[in-house]
């Protein structure tokens, strides 16, 4: 085990172990700032692939917008941290069979599957070649992306409006 | 690699787009006269619907970003889903412009109408589009404005619980899915549907990973044409939303969750055709077995939970996933003669289906209420509507001489035609489980006598016409189907094979 494969699960278990937190905590105030933690792994992780920009845009848009509006929300809305969260009925034990057997399944593709492989390469930048394909090959998916934008605003507009 | 020469691929999209932007505008602008807005909505639909048909016959990849690779494929397969799609949206504004609940939320009509056309727009890149990538984003921008109108009226709690389970049910998918989207990326390398075909055609990729992501892909899918470990949602969504965005979601987003769905199959496993037009398939995953068993419980599932069913609307939600297992056995049989069945079943069923959700739509403006129980008697005192809603019924079981009798015909023609016989039988008893549920209504509306309440519905000119529009293909499709087969017929091609 070398030093890359150590930092490696370092941000997967920090990942893993505060999501873990954010779904169990009572109080949805802690559970947010769980969220940071685990947003914050992520970002970790892309790093390590290699994904520079991607890892700095969880960072500016994860960590440093979506949690602040959350809290901010949270914070706002009146009451909502003595919410009781959780519903009546909870079938603990056919959701752990459903979900262990589908992580099961899951785990077992991932340690076994023929993966694709490219060779080791040095990384670079990936700013400039993503801007480049956003803008060339995949044009039409960056413009649907804007009209994407546009519904959700407007969406959430419809929503939040009385 | 020259984009803009490709652009007039896609006039019928700007068209939808620029259809959206006009009426945030016109809202924005005109607060004053809402009344306009479902005009330039219908304009916007007749001028992309002007294009859809000029370009319909071409068959070319549109974005192209090397040899063979495109993200869009404009085929006579997309093209007839998208006139589809644009014939269906027309009747919902249509439906809109009378609808006591849209009209109830008289401010907010801007918003209602660029959301329809958003989910336009999704539905239209979802038909032709021929990259996960694409696909992953346009079923993105066709949930994401059906789960804000399906709560569209916010006084009704019904709605609002309409469009929470919605996103929930909605994201679990698509997260499912875009998980299956990225194993079959990490086993392939890319995400265009051909150059998957090319790499399985190559190596031996068998494996479990790779039918786990098929799998997964599949929920994504199953989810918008709610087949049935993915069909959760339907019943209690259908139940609340308002019921235009119902007629909606029962037709056209089950016609481009199905459009991408024979595409997909064919474009990724097709391996050649074989005499009478069987398709060959690439044999990793056994499509045959998975969907016939998919639809099978479908249509049995949809069918005997619909019996129970004392809200009409509700009724209706089930039948729908009744049908959808159905039109999942022609797309089950895997053939060219298959998929002109689903074509033709379609088309039919999309006349009927809003019809019915039309009737009941009219009926419960006025007396507000979609239970069974409040038809006795209605049959006499609205003559009209109620012959109206026995046709698209008795359409909807697929009984001669109506046109649902047609599309049953063909489906099963093709099912015995491929020597599927046992789940012919198994869809064919299905039916006959349905006429009960069916004629339920007609037997409150006409035999059950209520002599203490009257009601009369005074129909506008325009819902008049609307109504004619919907009930005569009915009547004629039943008689005089030719032309519908042989457009079907026409119409089953996908670039690419």
């Amino acid at each position: 085990m070398n030093i890359y494969d150590l930092i490696f699960y370092l941000f997967a278990a920090l990942t893993l172990i505060s999501a873990f937190f954010v779904v169990t905590n009572k109080n949805i105030v802690h559970s947010a700032f769980y969220l940071l933690f685990t947003f914050f792994g992520v970002a970790g992780i892309y790093v390590l692939l290699g994904a520079d920009f991607v890892a700095i845009v969880q960072l500016i848009v994860y960590v440093g917008g979506i949690l602040i509006l959350l809290l901010f929300g949270v914070m706002l809305t009146n009451k909502i941290t003595n919410v009781e969260i959780k519903t009546g009925t909870i079938n603990i034990f056919s959701a752990t069979i459903g979900v262990g057997l589908f992580a099961g399944v899951l785990l077992a593709a991932v340690l076994y599957a023929p993966w694709k492989v490219t060779l080791l390469q040095e990384p670079v930048s990936t700013t400039g070649i993503l801007g480049n394909l956003l803008m060339n090959e995949y044009v039409l998916v960056f413009e649907l992306l804007g009209i994407i934008l546009l519904i959700a605003l407007i969406g959430a507009a419809s929503i939040a409006r009385r | 690699m020259n984009f803009t020469s490709d652009l007039y691929l896609i006039y019928p999209e700007i068209v939808l787009t620029a259809t959206l932007i006009v009426v945030v505008l016109f809202d924005l602008i005109f607060k004053r006269s809402q009344s306009w807005l479902p005009v330039l909505s219908l304009t916007g639909i007749l001028a992309a619907f002007i294009f859809v048909v000029m370009q319909y016959g071409t068959n070319l990849p549109a974005f192209e970003y090397s040899t063979k690779n495109s993200l869009l494929s404009i085929d006579n397969l997309s093209t007839y889903f998208k006139g589809i799609i644009l014939v269906t949206s027309f009747f919902i504004v249509l439906f809109s412009i009378f609808s006591s609940e849209i009209k109830s939320c008289k401010d907010r009509h801007g918003e209602y109408y660029s959301l329809l056309v958003g989910m336009m727009i999704g539905m239209f890149f979802l038909v032709s589009s021929n990259d996960l990538i694409l696909i992953y984003l346009s079923m993105e921008l066709l949930s994401l404005s059906s789960y804000v109108l399906s709560g569209f009226v916010k006084k009704s709690i019904r709605n609002s619980e309409a469009s929470l389970k919605y996103v929930i049910y909605g994201s679990v998918s698509s997260g499912i899915m875009l998980f299956g989207i990225s194993l079959l990326y990490g086993l392939t390398g890319t995400t265009n549907l051909n150059e998957i075909n090319t790499i399985l055609r190559g190596t031996n990729v068998i494996d479990i990973s790779f039918i786990l992501s098929i799998f997964m892909i599949l929920a994504g899918f199953g989810f918008k044409i709610s087949v049935v470990p993915f069909h959760f949602w339907t019943p209690d969504v259908y139940e609340g939303s308002p019921i235009t965005i119902t007629a909606y979601l029962s037709v056209a987003s089950k016609a481009a969750g199905f459009a991408v769905l024979i595409r997909f199959i064919k474009s990724v496993f097709f391996s050649g055709i074989s005499q009478g037009g069987y398709w060959n398939l690439l044999s990793y995953f056994d499509w045959q077995v998975v969907l016939v068993l998919i639809s099978i419980v479908t249509m049995t599932l949809g069918n005997f939970t619909a019996l129970w069913q004392d809200n009409l609307k509700r009724m209706l939600a089930y039948s729908s996933i009744a049908h959808a297992g159905y039109i999942l056995l022609g797309v089950a049989v895997l053939s060219d003669q298959g998929i002109t069945s689903v074509l033709i079943y379609f088309a039919i069923y999309m006349f009927m289906n809003l019809g019915a959700f039309l009737v009941v739509m009219l009926i419960a403006n006025k007396i507000g209420s979609e239970n069974i129980d409040d038809y006795r008697g209605l049959g006499y005192s609205i003559p009209f509507l109620g012959t109206v809603l026995a046709i698209f019924l008795v359409s909807l079981t697929g009984l001669p001489p109506t046109a649902g009798f047609i599309a049953k015909l063909y489906l099963f023609v093709a099912l015995v035609d491929a020597k599927m016989i046992v789940v012919a039988i198994i869809a064919l008893l299905n039916t006959v489980v349905s006429l009960y549920y069916y004629i339920r209504v007609l037997k409150n509306m006409y035999l059950v006598k209520d002599v203490i309440k009257t009601v009369h519905i005074q129909l506008k000119p325009l819902s008049f016409v609307t109504i004619l529009l919907l009930v005569i293909p009915v009547l004629l499709f039943g008689i005089y189907f030719t032309p519908i087969v042989d457009f079907a017929k026409l119409s089953i091609q996908i670039l690419g094979l």
